[in-house]
């Protein structure tokens, strides 16, 4: 089976079929996304401008991090939640769009990072961490999201 | 109020700045998205201090910690928000203001700030009483959440904007012909 198939498989589902059917359905599960968006954005510069020692100085990164982790992950489930849906009504668009290969590039990229190394960084003893490291890995993971962000956003434009 | 409405949007509308805005296709999906980026900066921060005053969320840190040290990165974020926003406004002036979930989304915004300096001088005149708290008395508690419904509205109509369900000249109920002050219903 081509992948292109299951795209196309996809759309024609009953999920794609109750996306599609309204279009109040597919800009509702939208705004969902985007409240969802802002919530990981705000977790994510949280937790990066205080790896960049510019907000919240005197509270110590680990505590920060791994509170700001929890919302972190809710706000990811329901974007890759309502994501799914909004795939599901436009599909084969999705498929032949550049940007949207991007965007998963770019999402499997974040996520990778913040569960492979941002995280079991920070679970480590980050006192013995260089700041310049700790910098990087907070400016990567700003990058990171915020690509994935811009080049969702541009799946529409085109 | 509806004509001076529709004759400054006519006239924003004529200006060289709003077609080249219009017409250009990069700089308006540039403007566009930065506009969704800077959700992430200006909402998300807004989110956690609001999470923090529903008490879900670094209940560890003072609730006035959390709302002081990041006021001035979210209100930079709202600035662009609000700068990106009006461009955008400029780009489509007549069809932006006679749209439904524009106006709806005006409306929710004032509300939001209203929402936001009533809950500023009630955070200043009690804080010492709970700050430490991990979940705050239940009158910070509505104003916060208050502020999230309130903004999850403005999201939502913001996004509706783009859609043409309601605009002028589709078969509308004439209350939201008058709301949206279609004075050209066949334009």
């Amino acid at each position: 089976m081509r992948l292109l198939d299951l795209f196309t498989w996809l759309e024609t589902s009953p999920v794609g079929a109750f996306v599609k059917d309204k279009g109040a359905t597919f800009a509702t599960i939208e705004a969902v996304h985007l409240m969802a968006l802002a919530v990981l954005g705000g977790t994510v510069l949280l937790t990066d401008l205080r790896l960049m020692n510019v907000i919240l100085k005197d509270v110590p990164t680990q505590t920060l991090a791994f509170a700001a982790h929890r919302w972190f992950k809710i706000a990811l489930y329901t974007l890759l939640a309502t994501g799914f849906f909004m795939l599901a009504g436009v599909a084969t668009k999705c498929y032949h769009n550049f940007y949207f290969w991007v965007k998963m590039a770019a999402l499997a990229a974040g996520i990778a990072f913040v569960f492979a190394i941002k995280m079991p960084l920070l679970r480590g003893n980050v006192d013995e961490l260089q700041p310049a490291t700790l910098k990087l890995v907070a400016l990567a993971s700003m990058s990171l999201w915020f690509l994935v962000a811009a080049s969702g956003r541009w799946i529409g434009f085109s | 109020m509806n004509e001076l409405i529709l004759e400054f949007a006519r006239w924003l509308e004529s200006t060289s700045f709003s077609v080249g805005l219009h017409e250009s296709f990069y700089l308006y999906n540039w403007i566009e998205t930065t506009h969704v980026l800077t959700l992430m900066v200006s909402l998300g921060l807004l989110c956690i201090i609001d999470l923090r005053m529903l008490g879900l969320c670094f209940t560890h840190v003072p609730a006035s910690k959390v709302a002081e040290r990041l006021t001035k990165p979210m209100l930079a974020g709202f600035v662009v928000m609000f700068a990106t926003g009006i461009a955008l406004y400029t780009a489509i002036p007549v069809r932006t203001s006679q749209s439904l979930w524009f106006r709806i989304k005006l409306i929710l915004l004032l509300a939001a700030f209203i929402n936001a300096l009533l809950f500023h001088r009630h955070m200043k005149a009690s804080v010492d009483s709970w700050d430490l708290a991990p979940v705050p008395p239940a009158r910070t508690r509505v104003a916060a959440g208050l502020s999230l419904a309130l903004w999850a509205g403005i999201v939502t109509t913001g996004r509706f904007i783009a859609y043409d369900w309601f605009d002028c000249g589709e078969p509308n109920p004439a209350w939201i012909d008058a709301f949206i002050g279609c004075t050209n219903p066949a334009a």
